[in-house]
C-alpha cells in the first residue's frame, strides 16, 4: 500500500510537515520519500492528503454484548474505520456490563480481526450501578485499559474515592463523566433560556461543576489519576486548568456535538440533539474550544451513543440521550469549527494525547515502524447518506447533510 | 366578499410562533363569533364537512369541552379520542394513533399531550392542521388568547398594562402562553411565587421575577392566578398546601390592603382555599367565568381561521 503525497503531520516524526509518498507493507513502514516510483502496491491518493498516527476514540459505545440491535463489535468497528479512528475504547454500559475480566476477555477477543483496535474500559461498578467496586485489578491484568462506569455517573462519593484509591495500584485511570444526578432531576436539556421557552426541565451547569469539584478534590486527596469525560461546562474547563497548574494527574474530554452547537439548536425539539452532557451556551462553547486549544482539554471524543429508533423516534421528554458520532468527528469539524480547530489540533487531540494518557503503544511515523495511520483530506466533499452509515443506529442530526473534510483510510 | 385574512401559520402549536397581526386577526374574530354565541340561534355553517379530532392524551375538562363546543357551533364533524399519559407512553404509539385516525380522513387535530414539544413532534409527521391544547409544561395557547381577550374586554389595549401570574410558573403551560401573548400584545409582565416554583432563567424573557405577594398586587392591574399543580410535581417543591396557602395564597384580606381595584383571573380548576380563597373567586374583582365564556370565542377563532388555511 502507497499512499501518496500526504503531508504528515506526526511531531515526533522526522518527516513532520513533509509531503511523503508512504509505503506500508504487511503493517509495517516499508519507506518514506518524496517520490516512490513503484506502481505495484495499491494507492491511495487525493487533493491535500493528511497522514498521522492512527486515531484513538476513548469513549464508545459499543453495545456489545446485549444490546446489538443498536450496534455490535463489528458494526462499531466499520464506523469508527470510516471515521478515521484506528482505535477505539469499548465503555461498559453493555449487558452484561463489561464488569469482571470474562466481560473485558469477549471484548478482546471478539474484536480481534475486526477493522480498528478495541480496548475495554471496566466498570467502577458492580453492573455499573454505582455501589459495590467491581473486580478493577483482575480487569486490568486482563487488558482493561482504564476504568468508568461509562455514561453512568458515580453518585456516590465514597464509592469514587475508594476506586481512585484502588486504581492506584496498577496506576490505573478511572475516567468520569461529571454530573450530580440529584441536580439533574428530570432535566432534559441545558438550563437556560431555551429550557425555559420551551417549558423543559433543565440541567444546569452546576450539576456538572459540582462533581467536578468533588472529582478533583477528591483527586487531589488521593493523588490518583483522573480522566474527566465529556465536559460541557465553562466552569469546568477552569477548575481542570486550576488542577493542571497545581499538578494533580488530570486529563479531560470534551464531545464533538459540545463544540459545535448550544442550546439554541433545541428549538425545535430535534432528538438526535438531547444528549448528555447537554448542550450549553455559547459561553460554554466557546471556553470548551479554548480549553482543546490551549491543551486543558486533552481529548476529542465522538462521545458515540448508539440508540435505535423506537427510543428516539418520540416525544422530546421520552426519548433517551446519546447521538452516534463516530463516522463525522473530523468532517463535523472541518465544516464547522475549521477556523477554530487546525488539523495540528485535531491530530493532537484525536491521536498523540489519547496515546500518551493512556499509554497506548508508541506510533510514529517512521521506517520501520509498526504502521498505525490515519489518511484524511480536510477539502474532500462528501454527504452523510442514510444509506451509508455503517453504525447501526441512525441517530445523528448530521444525516444528510453535506459535509466538508473526510477520513479516507486507517492502515493497520 | 373581503379577501379573509389568514394566520401567518399552518398550526397552532403556541403562541411563541404566532405574531401581533395573527392574535389581533383572532381577537377580531373571536370577537364576532362571541356575538353569535349571544343569538337565539348559536350555530354557524362555518366547518360544515370539516372533520376535527380532539386528542386528549392527558386529563381535561373544561379545554376538551370548550373546543367540543366551539366544533360543534362551527358544525365540524367531531371525534373524540381520551387516553390517561399511562398508558400511551411511546411515540410510535402517539404517531400510530394519530394516523390511524388520519386515515379515517380527518382534517384538523385538537391535541392535549403531557410531553412538552408533542405538537412538534406530531408536525413533523403529519398533514393535518394541529392545534396545542397544552403540551405538558410548554404551552396552551389557546389559554392564553382567551385570557388576554378577557383582559381587553375590561381594560381596552394592554400596552403597558402591568400582568402578574401567580404561583406554579415551573410546572404551567399557561405562564409560558401568557407571557408570550402579553409580550407581544405590549403588555409588562411579572411572575410571583415561591422562589423554587420560579424557573431559573425566566427573567430572560423579559418578565420581572418577584416573591411577595403584596408587593405585586399592589403592582399589578390584572393578577392571574395559576392552580398548584400538584400532579405534575415530581418532589416537594413547598412543604404544605397550608403554608402555601398562607403565604402565596390569594385572599380577600390582601385585596383589601391595596388603594386600587385589580382583575381577579385564574384559568381553573381551582384549588379553592389554596392558590385563591373563595371570597375572592368569587368576588366581583374576578372574571374567570367570562374567561370561559370568552374560551369557546377564541376556540371557534382559531378552529375556523385554520380552516381557512386549506
Amino acid at each position: 500500500m502507497i499512499i501518496r503525497q500526504a503531508t504528515v503531520l506526526d511531531a515526533r516524526s522526522a518527516h513532520h510537515g513533509l509531503v511523503r509518498d508512504i509505503l506500508v507493507v504487511d503493517g509495517v513502514i516499508e519507506a518514506i520519500e518524496q517520490h516512490i516510483s513503484d506502481q505495484s502496491f495499491p494507492q491511495i491518493e487525493g487533493r491535500e492528503l493528511k497522514v498521522s498516527p492512527g486515531w484513538v476514540d476513548i469513549g464508545v459505545q459499543v453495545c456489545d454484548p446485549g444490546l446489538e440491535h443498536r450496534e455490535d463489535l463489528e458494526s462499531a468497528a466499520n464506523a469508527a474505520e470510516q471515521g478515521g479512528f484506528s482505535t477505539i475504547f469499548c465503555l461498559p454500559n453493555t449487558s452484561p456490563a463489561i464488569h469482571s475480566k470474562s466481560e473485558v476477555n469477549y471484548i478482546i477477543n471478539k474484536s480481534a480481526g475486526l477493522a480498528v483496535k478495541m480496548y475495554p474500559v471496566g466498570a467502577i461498578s458492580l453492573n455499573c450501578e454505582g455501589k459495590d467496586i467491581a473486580e478493577m485489578m483482575d480487569m486490568h491484568h486482563a487488558g482493561a485499559i482504564a476504568f468508568s462506569d461509562g455514561k453512568r455517573t458515580i453518585q456516590d462519593s465514597g464509592l469514587m474515592l475508594r476506586a481512585l484509591q484502588y486504581a492506584k495500584s496498577v496506576d490505573g485511570i478511572v475516567m468520569h463523566q461529571p454530573l450530580d444526578q440529584s441536580l439533574m432531576m428530570e432535566g432534559q436539556i441545558h438550563e437556560g433560556i431555551v429550557a425555559a421557552s420551551l417549558g423543559l426541565k433543565g440541567i444546569s451547569a452546576m450539576a456538572e461543576e459540582i462533581m467536578v469539584q468533588r472529582d478533583l478534590r477528591l483527586l487531589e486527596y488521593t493523588d490518583s489519576r483522573l480522566h474527566l469525560s465529556n465536559l460541557s461546562a465553562a466552569r469546568s474547563v477552569e477548575m481542570v486548568r486550576q488542577a493542571k497548574a497545581k499538578g494533580l494527574r488530570v486529563t479531560a474530554s470534551v464531545a464533538v456535538l459540545n463544540l459545535l452547537l448550544t442550546d439554541e439548536a433545541l428549538q425545535e425539539f430535534d432528538s438526535n440533539l438531547k444528549v448528555l452532557p447537554p448542550l450549553r451556551s455559547e459561553v460554554d462553547r466557546q471556553a470548551l474550544i479554548r480549553g482543546l486549544q490551549d491543551g486543558v482539554i486533552d481529548v476529542l471524543s465522538a462521545n458515540h451513543i448508539p440508540m435505535e429508533e423506537e427510543n428516539k423516534k418520540l416525544e422530546f421528554t421520552y426519548a433517551s440521550f446519546g447521538a452516534i458520532g463516530l463516522e463525522t468527528v473530523y468532517a463535523a469539524c472541518k465544516t464547522w469549527l475549521g477556523k477554530d480547530i487546525s488539523d495540528e489540533l485535531l491530530v493532537q487531540s484525536l491521536a498523540i494525547c489519547p496515546r500518551e494518557i493512556f499509554g497506548l503503544p508508541k506510533s510514529s511515523i517512521g521506517v520501520g515502524q509498526k504502521a498505525d495511520l490515519t489518511v484524511f483530506s480536510p477539502i474532500e466533499t462528501w454527504e452523510y447518506a442514510e444509506n451509508s452509515v455503517l453504525s447501526k443506529s441512525r441517530n445523528s442530526h448530521l444525516i444528510g447533510k453535506k459535509l466538508e473534510g473526510r477520513a479516507l483510510a486507517v492502515i493497520r | 366578499m373581503s379577501i379573509v385574512q389568514q394566520l401567518s401559520t399552518k398550526h397552532i402549536l403556541g403562541i411563541k410562533y404566532l405574531n401581533q397581526e395573527d392574535i389581533r386577526l383572532i381577537f377580531e374574530t373571536a370577537a364576532s363569533f362571541k356575538e353569535v354565541l349571544n343569538r337565539p340561534i348559536k350555530k354557524v355553517p362555518s366547518l360544515r364537512d370539516v372533520t376535527v379530532a380532539n386528542l386528549f392524551f392527558e386529563n381535561s375538562t373544561r379545554t376538551r369541552i370548550s373546543f367540543e363546543l366551539a366544533e360543534k357551533r362551527l358544525s365540524a364533524d367531531i371525534i373524540n379520542f381520551s387516553s390517561s399519559s399511562s398508558s400511551v407512553k411511546k411515540g410510535e404509539t402517539l404517531l400510530d394513533t394519530v394516523n390511524n385516525i388520519l386515515a379515517m380522513k380527518v382534517d384538523m387535530v385538537v391535541m392535549r399531550h403531557p410531553a412538552p414539544g408533542a405538537h412538534h413532534f406530531l408536525a413533523q409527521h403529519i398533514d393535518a392542521h394541529i392545534i396545542n391544547a397544552g403540551d405538558g409544561t410548554h404551552e396552551h395557547p389557546t389559554q392564553a388568547l382567551l385570557d388576554a381577550f378577557s383582559m381587553e374586554e375590561q381594560l381596552g389595549n394592554l400596552e403597558g398594562k402591568n400582568i402578574c401570574i401567580f404561583g406554579d410558573i415551573l410546572h404551567s403551560r399557561v405562564a409560558l402562553s401568557n407571557i408570550f401573548c402579553l409580550q407581544k400584545l405590549g403588555a409588562k409582565v411579572r411572575v410571583c411565587g415561591p422562589p423554587t416554583l420560579i424557573p431559573k432563567h425566566i427573567h430572560q424573557l423579559g418578565v420581572e421575577v418577584s416573591y411577595n405577594v403584596d408587593d405585586s398586587l399592589q403592582w399589578c392591574d390584572v393578577a392571574n392566578i395559576l392552580r398548584i399543580q400538584l400532579e405534575r410535581q415530581d418532589i416537594k417543591y413547598f412543604p404544605s398546601l397550608r403554608e402555601y396557602a398562607t403565604y402565596f395564597g390569594i385572599n380577600k384580606a390582601r385585596l383589601q390592603r391595596l388603594d386600587k381595584k385589580i382583575l381577579i383571573m385564574h384559568p381553573g380548576p381551582i384549588n379553592r382555599g389554596v392558590e385563591i380563597s373563595s371570597d375572592v373567586a368569587d368576588s366581583d374583582h374576578s372574571i374567570i367565568l367570562q374567561q370561559v365564556e370568552n374560551g369557546v370565542a377564541i376556540r371557534m377563532a382559531v378552529l375556523y381561521l385554520l380552516a381557512a388555511k386549506r
